[in-house]
């Protein structure tokens, strides 16, 4: 460094204070600029750790993945798929026909490198979804850069890159600005998920197919699938072949196969599939194809548990659900039994006496028969949270308690050792249509919850879409966009999430925007007005996606 | 299957498709009922649906899924209300700021995107009529070319003194003559306040000096327009309040679009002219008090007896004006209503329903079919103090081919 004289170093001083400004205008622009206009991270949910710059790279004509130095082979095309879906998402909103190779070619990106370390395409709880992606690649500039530990990761990753990259309505190509990105991300939780109920409407596959689309483009990874309840039966049970005359129609059904093609079509893009069979409440249907199921023929619910062919269904229907479902987790329901008609009906008035249990009793009895059945089919166990509320300590250690009542039961449900999964209604509950989706961001999972050890047992969490008022119509643009704000909560580490959930406003809209660019019907964010509920509310007036 | 053009053959595949369904017990397709003889043409020539993009953007995607169901239920012209007061989000090479006035960068189509509009709906058997809406309706050409405003101050209609206004629309009618192939073209005329043409000095002093009075400019400029276009080698479509208040001065080939309500076709054929029915009343998807039962039972040709007048009713259209409709309800907003419309303009008169109810079902059954076709058609529903028959949610659980 040479000596410098007096003019130079006050220059040299107006340079350093302009760099130390311009830093900090860069840092603040990080975390402030939030809004819609070019400026700001637009990534959602946002990622662990991100880093960007000012300059701008464009996507080439022939972008290509490359991933020679992949320990995984990716046999079953997951990441090929992945990766054709990407080129498709962001290539689908506009005509892409300018020239990249008329543009300088420093500043084309020709491809993404990707190493995925683990062999192994396995899907399940609790797998490693980290991933870090480089735009450019620091060694090979013409090449962005992504490392994860599965292919899962890998996908996300793909995800992340998918929201960097936007039209340039001048050059007609696809760029992504305010390179170099450094990102760094994994989920906060494990468990993100979203339910569906196909028993109070039927939903189509190609309906239940576009919300598996839109949970991958949101990081949700759980589809929780509430496939029967009292109103229709619609999946195919091979042991029990009359069980789904309880669908509403005959084309309102479920064949194995479409099971089977749900799952597959959900695990492509990294969503686990949770299955419920709710007992022994919430069951009315499955006497439809056999009566005896009833406690009588004017008293149909719960289930009679006085029955032994009760528990004969139950272990076919988990058998053929183990050849389909391979999820650790399959959900047992057990909320909202009524046992009245056990004790009205004769029969098993008498059983009671016999096995000398009073109702609460037998119903804590049929949960803990379910429970045993599901562990000899290899399951581990989810159940709704009046089965903890009534008898946590008789639960099989290993379950996990769905919170859905409220709030406060979470926190009670790790102190006494169990793992817990969080939807409370109150904030969670997609067919609320009056909760707000700064409601939905400001549910925090482990509220309450300050140790560390019960912190972990707290999986994750989910919100409920319930299907008394969603068909095929209106199912998307009830899901989100409330459901992505909840997402964030549950994929994005605590100290980066917004404080005020207003903050974000502008974030969510963008993304919410997104949506709609491939196709999913996502509803305006919404003021809660007279004239709308938050949820499924239709724009009021004309105007930008932006800001309605 | 046997046509003549291979757009009646997709037509044929269409009808086909809806013979088709999945058996439970065999799991492969069956067709039943057959032997099928089916022998169909459609009624009218003209079976469309409106689309406004300029209330609201509405991205590719949709618009394409928009365009999937219309074949399905053998819909044939996608009128593209493009641009309008709120905004213009498509590309003018020849005018390159008037998309300036789109509502974000974002929310704009390239004409690379027309284009492919108009290649998707094609190969679906779907002919796109582009409506470039003048003189109202057109502030936000401004904002690109502020000059087109009669003033700051007073921005609609275009200003009628300015021969820019009409190099512009020139302009656009050359760019739209390289990519919106149908032999028509719609300029609306509709809902013109001329007010801020009398209160804006200039405009005027060259009303004064050209003897015409509001509506002998609004008469001009409409007259204008329809010049600029069938020199671009169109023929015109403009919305019926230029029949009604200068019919005998347009363009004799020009078609009326009627939409302010009943009886207005029956007047337009009388006078030798051409007919599109959209009367609001019952054709409007955007009046969401409106049933599925007066879609069905909205007779294009009532009133209207004499062979050769009804053959100048080339249609009808029902219309999906965007001020409450964006990505996320246009489909429900759209179906199943449209789709009782789309019978009434495909199916031979004494085939359709006398009573909107015997119908039910097969509407149902349809609205289902949509649904396992991934188009999100909203229940039948009653009109209930619940629920508006547009746009309604289910109210319960249930079945689909009863809800």
């Amino acid at each position: 460094m040479w000596v410098l004289g007096v003019t130079e170093r006050r220059v040299m001083g107006a340079f350093w204070v302009l760099n130390l400004v311009l830093f900090l205008v860069q840092v603040v622009g990080i975390k402030g600029a939030h809004g819609i206009g070019e400026h700001g991270v637009r990534i959602w949910p946002m990622p662990l750790s991100v880093s960007h710059g000012h300059k701008s790279l464009y996507v080439g004509k022939d972008f290509k993945i490359m991933s020679q130095g992949s320990k995984y082979k990716d046999a079953s095309g997951i990441l090929k798929d992945g990766f054709s879906r990407f080129l498709a998402v962001v290539k689908g909103a506009h005509v892409v026909d300018g020239d990249t190779s008329k543009l300088d070619q420093s500043r084309v990106l020709q491809g993404l490198n990707v190493f995925i370390s683990s062999t192994k395409d396995e899907l399940q709880y609790g797998i490693d979804e980290s991933y870090k992606l480089l735009v450019p690649s620091p060694d090979k500039p013409t090449y962005a850069h992504l490392e994860a530990q599965t292919v899962y990761g890998a996908l996300h990753g793909l995800q992340t890159l998918s929201q960097l990259c936007q039209f340039n309505f001048s050059s007609r190509v696809i760029e992504i600005l305010m390179t170099p990105w450094i990102i760094n991300d994994q989920p906060r939780f494990s468990f993100r998920g979203l339910l569906i109920d196909t028993s109070r409407h039927y939903q189509p596959l190609p309906i239940i197919k576009n919300v598996i689309d839109s949970m991958a483009y949101a990081k949700l990874n759980v589809l929780h699938w509430h496939i029967v309840d009292t109103q229709s039966f619609p999946l195919e049970i091979p042991s029990y072949p009359k069980l789904w005359d309880g669908a509403y129609s005959t084309s309102e059904r479920y064949t194995m196969a479409d099971a089977a093609e749900i799952v597959s079509y959900a695990q492509k893009r990294g969503i686990n599939v949770l299955a419920e069979l709710d007992v022994p409440g919430h069951a009315l249907s499955w006497g439809k194809g056999y009566p005896s199921l009833w406690p009588s023929k004017d008293c149909q619910e719960p289930l009679d548990v006085s029955n032994e062919f009760t528990f004969k269904v139950i272990d076919g229907i988990l058998s053929d659900f183990s050849k389909v479902f391979k999820y650790k987790f399959v959900h047992l329901g057990g909320d909202e039994v009524n046992t009245s008609c056990w004790t009205l009906t004769p029969h098993v008035s008498k059983w009671l006496k016999e096995h000398s249990m009073n109702e609460s009793q037998a119903y804590q009895y049929f949960v803990l028969q379910a429970q045993k059945i599901a562990l000899l089919h290899g399951y581990e166990i989810v159940n709704w949270e009046e089965t903890f509320n009534n008898f946590g300590n008789k639960l099989s250690p290993k379950t996990v308690v769905h919170n859905w009542l409220g709030g406060g039961v979470a926190q009670r449900v790790v102190a006494a050792g169990l793992r817990c999964i969080v939807s409370n209604q109150d904030k969670w509950y997609l067919d609320h249509l009056d909760t707000t989706w700064e409601q939905f961001y400001m549910n925090e999972p482990l509220t309450n919850i300050t140790k560390s050890e019960q912190q972990k047992l707290v999986i994750g969490g989910e919100v409920c879409m319930w299907g008394e008022t969603v068909d095929a119509s209106d199912i998307q643009q009830t899901i989100w966009p409330r459901a992505a704000a909840a997402a964030e909560r549950l994929w994005t580490p605590y100290d980066k999430l917004a404080k005020e959930a207003k903050q974000v406003t502008g974030r969510l809209a963008h993304f919410r925007c997104l949506l709609n660019q491939r196709g999913i019907a996502a509803a305006p964010l919404a003021a809660d007005t007279p004239l709308t509920q938050p949820g499924r509310s239709a724009p009021l007036e004309p105007g930008s996606c932006y800001l309605q | 299957m046997q046509a003549q053009t291979v757009y009646g053959a997709l037509h044929g595949l269409q009808t086909l498709s809806q013979l088709c369904q999945f058996n439970f017990s065999s799991r492969v397709i069956e067709i039943l009922m057959t032997p099928w003889i089916i022998n169909d043409q459609p009624r009218f020539s003209f079976r469309g649906l409106l689309i406004d993009t300029s209330r609201h953007y509405q991205p590719l995607p949709i618009i394409k899924n928009v365009i999937d169901s219309m074949a399905y239920a053998k819909l044939n012209v996608l009128h593209w209300h493009i641009v309008d007061t709120q905004s213009f989000p498509l590309e003018i090479p020849s005018y390159p700021k008037l998309w300036d006035g789109a509502y974000s960068t974002s929310e704009r189509y390239t004409m690379a995107d027309a284009a492919e509009i108009v290649s998707y709906a094609q190969k679906r058997g779907i002919n796109v009529l582009a409506e470039l809406d003048v003189p109202g309706h057109a502030l936000s050409w401004g904002k690109g070319y502020p000059s087109l405003w009669p003033s700051k101050d007073c921005q609609e209609p275009l200003d009628v003194s300015n021969e820019f206004t009409f190099k512009v629309i020139d302009g656009i009618l050359s760019d739209f003559s390289k990519v919106f192939k149908y032999k028509f073209v719609h300029l609306g005329g509709d809902e013109v306040n001329t007010s801020c043409w009398t209160l804006t000095p200039h405009v005027s002093k060259w009303l004064k000096e050209h003897s015409m009075n509001e509506s002998q400019a609004y008469q001009y400029f409409v007259l204008q327009a329809q010049k600029i276009a069938l020199l671009h080698g169109y023929e015109i479509v403009n919305w019926e309040e230029t029949f009604n208040n200068f019919g005998n001065k347009l363009s004799p080939k020009t078609v009326v679009h009627n939409w302010l309500g009943g009886g207005v076709a029956q007047r337009v054929v009388a006078a030798g002219l051409r007919c599109i029915v959209s009367n609001q009343d019952k054709w409007y998807l955007d009046h969401l008090d409106t049933t599925w039962e007066q879609f069905y039972m909205n007779e294009p040709l009532t009133n209207i007896t004499k062979s050769e007048q009804q053959k100048l009713v080339i249609g009808g259209e029902v219309c999906m004006w965007g001020e409450t409709v964006d990505a996320s309800d246009i489909q429900q907003t759209i179906w199943p209503r449209a789709a009782a419309a789309a019978e009434r303009l495909w199916t031979p008169y004494d085939k359709l329903a006398k009573e909107a109810k015997q119908v039910t079902g097969r509407l149902a059954h349809f609205r289902c079919l949509l649904n396992q076709r991934g188009i999100a058609a909203a229940p039948l529903a009653a009109d209930t103090p619940l629920t508006q028959p547009g746009r309604s949610a289910p109210l319960e659980p249930g079945s689909c081919y009863l809800q």
